[in-house]
């Protein structure tokens, strides 16, 4: 028999029951959407949480630092433990190497490494006109613009370039200037003091020279932007401070940290060493791999794949339980096809019978039944998946007036991706053929003279 | 008989049922030959087994005991598939309520065993035209069973049953559900068959008076057992 014969033959049979075969296909149709609606519910709901992180442009970076000395107290705690051997260097704590140009130079050179900048922060007075603050200016890279914090910059704009005497600071900190429109700002010339070495380099290297003095070097800096931290960027601490400054000019301001001797020793002994640095990796899935090879290298390396392990754990948990609450419903769609099916050759019994009186083969007649209950499937699933779309979409338009109306920023909640139409259909497919193959095989193994007696 | 035109041949077939405790012999027995272009009557009373032996040869039912040869084949020993291959290819049945599909029309009906034969559909539906013209039914192709009378329909499943073109019509009391005339003009359908293309008919029917003229020859069953033979 001829497969599109086959399926004619079925497509006939499910049109001379058309409400029955409507109902049963309802049927299904509710249980996909049921599952697909709980599945894309779990998707836009991760979407929301892990695509925030992704779209901050921190799911790239890695900060790596030579030790982390304070990392031996926490180490007692229960759970960080485990955390902490994870991002430590691989090679023992004897062989540490520096943190410095030659060892930021090596880091570049990994592959699918982007970029690598070391972390800034200069210990700065801020003066303007007759407001002062002593506070800390961060060396931003060009690279950050329109990332994490500096993704809308509420007022002004980024750095036009990395040499100019251009800064940034926050919106808190445009406040505390100013009592009225912080707007006024943008121009406006900013004083940073700090502190340098007044020493010459130390003529036998790793002994600090006798006597240290330090020697106050102010700088100007036109205000071009105003930052807002916002809610969602939490993990962009890093590189927020009350003022920013072009990672470039903060490299040649060789500020000393007066507040820390340890800052204040090293310097003068290992000349551009850093305590840490940020790594950029080409794409996301890229992050955990070079982690390991800056490990290899002896550093500590942390990022936010790493906190967020156990985050998408969690995510493929509740996909799986939201899963399994939609299937119910499919479970229940898939009892109607076994009934209708059923039903469908109790009543075609004497054609069955027919059929294989003029030859038709037990396989002929099982594939009829096959093609039958796929055929239901097919239709439910596709069916299912709109309505699944339409009800989340409705859904969502409710969540988004209540998340307006509480002033917070609307959300797709609910997110079908293409592999969840693909899946859906096929989960369909495949649970009306598992409940018609009963079915079928009882209607293939039907005694052909009992049938035609049949009325 | 020359021993090449032998179409069926049975010998000691027997056919039993268990009905509860009780076991049915509808068949007990049955050594017979066909030959090649025959028209055998097999006559006898309801539960004589004539029908039985029909299903036996139509290969819709397995011997309980015996030899049932059709051509080449012991039907014993066939499988399920190999045996709806037999009914597709060697046989064509006929029955007494028709058994056409509702839901088709005449030429689908017609056109159905050679669905099941793998022929292509414009190939089909041209043959099953050819067929409903032959039996008297043209311009008939696009009506339902319902749509026709008794004898019509009857020709329809005649049609069908010439479809993938068998050796053998097998006929289970085809005249059955049909007034006089009608019945007259449905035998005298399968002696033109049996006369014009030379096909085997073997027809089950207990009217004897009627099928004495149309049959060669008769083969009268009682319990499952042959008690009398007439004719060449």
């Amino acid at each position: 028999m001829i497969v599109t014969d086959t399926i004619h033959l079925a497509l006939r049979n499910l049109r001379e029951a058309v409400l029955r075969t409507a109902l049963t296909a309802l049927g299904v149709s509710i249980g996909i959407a049921s599952l697909v609606g709980m599945v894309s519910f779990g998707v836009g709901l991760q979407d929301q949480i892990v695509g925030n992180f992704l779209r901050s442009g921190l799911f790239n970076s890695i900060t790596v630092t030579s030790a982390l000395p304070a990392m031996a107290r926490l180490r007692r705690t229960k759970g960080v433990e485990r955390f902490i051997k994870g991002i430590e260097p691989s090679q023992p704590a004897a062989v540490r190497p520096k943190l410095d140009d030659s060892a930021l130079q090596k880091l570049a050179a990994l592959d699918r490494v982007k970029e690598v900048y070391p972390d800034i922060r200069v210990p700065v007075e801020v003066k303007l006109e007759d407001f002062s603050e002593f506070s800390a200016a961060a060396g931003i890279p060009m690279s950050a613009r329109g990332e994490g914090v500096f993704q809308q910059i509420s007022i002004g704009q980024f750095f036009p370039n990395d040499a100019g005497d251009s800064c940034m600071i926050s919106l808190d900190f445009a406040h505390r200037i100013t009592d009225g429109d912080v707007k006024t700002l943008l121009g406006k010339e900013l004083t940073l003091g700090y502190a340098t070495s007044a020493n010459p380099a130390p003529s036998i290297p790793g002994i600090p020279a006798a006597g240290l003095s330090v020697q106050r070097t102010e700088k100007k800096f036109h205000i071009v932007g105003i930052v807002e931290r916002q809610a969602g960027g939490g993990m962009g601490a890093g590189m927020f401070t009350s003022v920013m400054i072009p990672l470039a000019i903060a490299r040649q301001m060789n500020a000393y940290d007066v507040s820390n001797p340890q800052d204040i020793l090293r310097q003068l002994a290992e000349k551009s060493t850093y305590t840490t640095a940020t790594v950029k990796v080409a794409r996301p899935q890229d992050t955990e791999e070079v982690e390991k090879k800056i490990r290899d290298m002896g550093f500590t390396a942390v990022s936010v794949a790493d906190l967020m392990q156990g985050q998408k754990r969690a995510f493929i948990l509740l996909d799986l339980l939201l899963g399994l609450v939609g299937s119910i419903a499919l479970t229940v769609a898939s009892l109607g096809i076994i009934n209708t099916m059923v039903m469908s050759i109790l009543e075609r019994t004497r054609e069955i019978g027919i059929m294989k009186a003029v030859g038709g083969s037990d396989e002929d007649i099982r594939r009829i039944f096959l093609i039958e209950a796929s055929l239901i499937g097919l239709v439910g699933g596709t069916f299912g998946i709109a309505l699944g779309w339409a009800v989340g979409r409705v859904i969502n338009l409710g969540a988004n007036i209540y998340l307006q109306n509480q002033g917070a920023p609307t959300a797709n909640l609910f997110l079908i991706p293409w592999w969840l139409v693909a899946g859906g259909i096929g989960f369909a497919l495949l649970i009306s053929l598992l409940a018609g193959s009963f079915p079928a095989m009882r209607a293939a193994r039907l005694d052909p003279i009992q049938a035609l007696r049949h009325d | 008989m020359h021993l090449m035109d032998i179409v069926l041949e049975t010998r000691d077939l027997t056919k039993h049922y268990s009905m509860g405790s009780v076991v049915v012999r509808a068949l007990d027995g049955i050594t017979l030959r066909v030959a090649r272009g025959e028209f055998l009557g097999l006559l006898g009373t309801s539960g004589s087994g004539k029908s039985t032996l029909l299903n036996l040869i139509a290969g819709l039912d397995r011997p309980t005991s015996g030899s049932l040869r059709v051509f080449d084949h012991n039907l014993a020993d066939l499988s399920r598939e190999a045996l709806s291959v037999h009914r597709r290819k060697n046989v064509g049945m006929i029955f007494q309520s028709f058994n056409l599909i509702p839901t088709m029309t005449a030429a689908e009906n017609v056109a159905l065993s050679m669905m099941f034969a793998g022929v292509p559909r414009a190939q089909r539906e041209r043959h099953a035209r050819e067929l409903l013209e032959k039996v008297g039914l043209a311009g008939r192709q696009l009506h339902r069973p319902k749509e026709l009378s008794g004898g019509e329909q009857q020709r329809v499943a005649i049609a069908r049953a010439l479809a993938n073109q068998p050796e053998i019509l097998l006929a289970d009391e085809p005249t059955g559900n049909l007034d006089s005339k009608t019945a007259g003009e449905i035998l005298a359908l399968l002696r033109e068959l049996n006369t014009n293309e030379a096909k085997t008919v073997i027809l089950v029917t207990h009217d004897s008076a009627l099928a004495s003229k149309f049959v060669q020859r008769t083969m009268t069953l009682l319990d499952g057992k042959v008690v009398a033979e007439a004719g060449s």
